[in-house]
């Protein structure tokens, strides 16, 4: 029944303006093929935000970069992935340019050619926003057009993402040249004003100050700065407050709050902060090693966390548990997901694990029957469901998923 | 500081900035001005006379020969015709020598007082990643020496036509088409014979008869700061010259040597795989072959061919050390290039779109081209070296042209004999100024790269990439 419904949702994720289907990146080395990413899902609306939260190695930050294409090799984002980019604008724009990559959708919405930008037949213009790029599969040319003025990205660490040698002002001109065509005094002005929008005192001095004579979150405010300078409609933050002390970090999620109020961005935000992601995020994917396990509006993640790894997680916050002697952790390491999986990836370190956990891949379902925005990759779940008739359901789903593979199965969850 | 923070409020550039405060820039101007005009003949005569086919064009200068003249003969009663006021020979020549070094350095000592003016009157910053670099090359007494040399050696060059007490045509090229006067004591007046006829007089050939060493008057009356050689003509003049053929060489050959290895670090560090493994494989076969046959071999085969006259054959060694040399140079920036790749900033100018070629050049080249010159300014001293020693083994830059290893070559027979200084003083030379390349290079790179002081060099850090 439920399977019905997951098929049928797959035309819902139309109004989101990144769609991130069945993701998997992976690193070819000589030793091994290491699946960073295997199969994530999820989409984003507009004036949204999403989190992707997760242990260090969990595959966060590579998802990030296979959104932006600076997967390098020996990397690659591999075939049956796709990154759907929605914004009516850029998909006219670059249907116009790039003519020879534009594909028609046949009646039943599947693609009619293997272009990456794919147009609703009959949407003549792409006006009504109905078509997407495919930046999974897009040539480089097309992926650099989309990179700043579409997709921007913040960095983990504010001082090496800024060039040591140039002052904060050439910097934030270089983008305003390159994206808003403005230079000499009108970018100046512009960039000034930039940085006035991210809290920076005295913007005009600051202009002409090198990254090492401002503080960690002065810095950061200065790469938000940056991002902005580009105009993007979506903003990946790749950690961006981690290297900050928590009252910097509250200082910056408030700022990126009202930046998103202001120019209704969407936000991929990725943390393995759990009390900050509680804060920003509207709904909350949690990735283990390369999978996205639960994915749940932050409240119902919180309040009622499904996965036996996001309830370890949520334990391992200090303070939430005030009585605890010791802080409560996760033992061992997240594993080096080298092998297409097979059975589940946290057993190892689950404190539920039974018998089948190592011989059935755990799917995305629903974590209770209707709970449609709530899913979780665990065999113990539908959790009203009987164990064997849980793990059935995620038996089947995994052979259909096999089948069908470049149709991943999607929840409404993970709009 | 107060004086930046004035700026900031109206900020228009450095124009603005000079306008708003034209006294220290137009004093400086006016200085470069007045010392440029002293001496602009020379630098226009030295432009010309390098690019073939024009030919020197000749404009008034101060510091030359004809002013202040050091070739004259002296009368009986002791006193000296034709040089400058009356004095001897020694003192003229010695006098242009002093002039023109203290030229070179008050040069360098204004364009020091230049960038002093700036940074304290224009420059908006109050700090710039640069001013570290010249504070630890202030304290660099080993980096000092070398610029100093190096700088010596280059005026050296730059100044040759005026630096001999006799000219290169005159002495050395075309010794028979030109005449010195000299007072005949046996008839008892002023005569001239050819410059030719006067070399066969002041030979030195290792007994004390026949020798002019250091500091020597010949029987025609002519000053020899640093002796004659074995056919009786002017070292010093020699020496003068041949630092302009070792310099252009090492200059041009480490341009395009150092231009391939740069472009080819960025596109190797950019692109990493392919283009870093075919590179690799080029530059090991470019290095595998041995350097010194090849020259030699090239040298005899291309001997008569419009290619090895050029310049008397400089151009062919500029073409194979240029083509030979980048393999190294490459190899120790590549490591660099490879590290600052790995920026973060890097991958955030590519996340907000900027195209390769800007990220290369703006992003990438600043970290790379400062240990370019490092390893550029250690290779000058190697090309030197290879230069000299192809004229040693009577190859390379072709007779008469004047190039220090044939000189080494010249007195090797006389080493022993009062005659030393035909050999002795190139190779200390040759050492001197290799060294002093050297010691610049290792200055550079403690100035730009503190980290690696002590040391062997920073291109081991070769991060690992491609695959």
């Amino acid at each position: 029944m439920s399977q019905q419904r997951v098929r049928g949702s797959t035309r819902g994720n139309e109004g989101a303006i990144l769609s991130v289907e069945n993701l998997r990146t992976a690193f070819f080395t000589d030793k091994e093929t290491i699946y960073a990413v295997d199969g994530a899902s999820f989409d984003l609306q507009k004036g949204e935000t999403i989190g992707i939260v997760g242990e260090s190695g969990s595959g966060k930050s590579v998802t990030a970069r296979s959104i932006m294409g600076l997967i390098e090799s020996p990397g690659r984002v591999l075939d049956g992935s796709s990154i759907k980019y929605r914004n009516a604008d850029a998909v006219e724009r670059l249907a116009e340019e790039f003519s020879g990559e534009v594909t028609y959708r046949d009646g039943n919405g599947e693609p009619e050619g293997d272009g990456c930008i794919v147009l609703d037949e009959g949407a003549e213009g792409a006006a009504g926003g109905r078509g997407y790029i495919d930046l999974a599969h897009a040539p480089k040319k097309i992926v650099k057009r989309t990179r700043g003025g579409e997709i921007a990205m913040i960095f983990q660490d504010p001082l090496s993402s800024l060039n040591p040698v140039y002052t904060v002002g050439n910097q934030i001109k270089e983008t305003l040249n390159l994206h808003r065509d403005l230079s000499g005094t009108n970018a100046t002005d512009e960039a000034a004003e930039l940085l006035e929008a991210v809290g920076i005192p005295d913007a005009r001095m600051a202009l002409n100050e090198y990254p090492h004579q401002f503080s960690g979150g002065q810095r950061q405010r200065v790469v938000i700065a940056m991002a902005l300078a580009c105009d993007p409609e979506v903003l990946i933050c790749d950690e961006p407050t981690t290297a900050l002390d928590v009252t910097i970090q509250a200082q910056i999620l408030d700022l990126l709050d009202d930046i998103q109020d202001e120019r209704d961005l969407a936000i991929v935000f990725i943390t393995h902060d759990m009390g900050v992601i509680s804060e920003i995020s509207d709904r909350v994917n949690v990735m283990y090693a390369g999978e996205i396990v639960e994915t749940a509006p932050a409240e119902t993640l919180f309040l009622d966390p499904a996965h036996p790894y996001t309830r370890g997680l949520l334990e391992s916050i200090p303070g939430r548990n005030p009585d605890a002697e010791r802080l409560t952790t996760i033992e061992g390491d997240v594993p080096t997901p080298n092998q297409p999986a097979t059975q589940c990836r946290f057993a190892p370190r689950c404190p539920e694990e039974f018998d089948a956990c190592t011989q059935v891949h755990p799917e995305s379902v629903e974590s209770s029957d209707g709970a449609t925005d709530h899913t979780v990759a665990c065999l113990l779940y539908p959790e009203d469901r009987s164990r064997e008739d849980a793990v059935s359901l995620h038996e089947r789903r995994g052979r259909d998923g096999d089948e069908t593979d470049d149709e991943p199965t999607r929840t409404e969850a993970q709009r | 500081m107060t004086m930046s923070q004035k700026l900031t409020q109206e900020d228009e550039g450095i124009g603005s900035r000079i306008r708003s405060n034209p006294r220290p820039a137009l004093i400086w101007v006016v200085g470069a001005l007045a010392l440029l005009a002293l001496e602009f003949g020379a630098i226009v005569q030295l432009v010309t006379s390098t690019v073939p086919g024009v030919g020197a064009i000749e404009l008034p200068t101060l510091l030359t020969r004809e002013l202040i003249p050091n070739q004259g003969y002296q009368l009986p009663n002791g006193s000296w015709q034709g040089t400058f006021l009356g004095l001897s020979p020694a003192i003229a020549w010695l006098l242009r020598v002093v002039l023109v070094y203290a030229y070179a350095f008050v040069w360098v000592a204004w364009v020091w007082y230049g960038y002093l003016t700036f940074r304290r009157n224009y420059r908006f910053a109050d700090w710039t990643p640069t001013d570290d670099r010249i504070d630890r090359l202030r304290g660099h007494r080993w980096g000092q020496f070398g610029f100093i040399v190096v700088f010596a050696f280059v005026m050296f060059a730059m100044f040759a036509p005026a630096l001999g007490p006799t000219t290169l045509q005159g002495n050395i090229i075309d010794p028979y088409s030109n005449d010195v006067s000299y007072y005949d004591e046996e008839v008892g007046e002023v005569a001239t014979v050819t410059v030719g006829t006067a070399n066969l007089a002041s030979q030195s050939r290792g007994n004390p008869d026949q020798n002019y060493g250091l500091w020597s008057y010949d029987p025609y009356d002519r000053f020899h700061p640093a002796g004659t050689i074995s056919n009786g003509k002017d070292m010093f003049t020699f020496l003068v010259f041949g630092a302009r053929i070792s310099l252009f060489i090492a200059m041009s050959a480490t341009l395009i040597a150092g231009g391939i290895a740069f472009v080819l670090a960025m596109v190797t560090a950019y692109y990493k795989g392919l283009a870093d493994l075919v590179t690799v494989v080029a530059s090991d076969a470019f290095s595998s072959i041995p350097l010194v046959l090849l020259l030699i071999m090239l040298s005899v085969v291309l001997r008569n061919t419009w290619i090895a006259s050029l310049y008397n054959g400089a151009v062919i060694l500029v073409l194979i050390f240029g083509l030979f040399f980048w393999p190294g140079y490459w190899r120790t920036v590549r490591g660099p290039a490879f590290q600052t790749v790995e920026n973060e900033w890097i991958d955030a100018a590519k996340s907000y779109g900027q195209s390769p070629l800007t990220l290369m050049r703006k992003h990438i080249a600043p970290y790379v081209i400062g240990y370019l010159l490092i390893y550029a300014s250690l290779g000058l001293g190697g090309i030197i070296i290879s230069t000299s020693a192809l004229s040693y083994l009577g190859l390379g830059i072709t007779a008469p042209t004047p190039e220090w290893g044939r000189l080494v070559a010249l007195g090797q027979a006389y080493v022993p004999t009062v005659s030393w200084h035909i050999s002795i003083i190139p190779g200390l030379a040759i050492v001197l100024v290799v060294t002093g390349f050297n010691a610049l290079g290792d200055g550079i790179r403690d100035a730009i790269d503190p980290e690696s002081e002590g040391s062997t060099e920073g291109g081991t850090a070769a991060a690992g990439g491609g695959g």
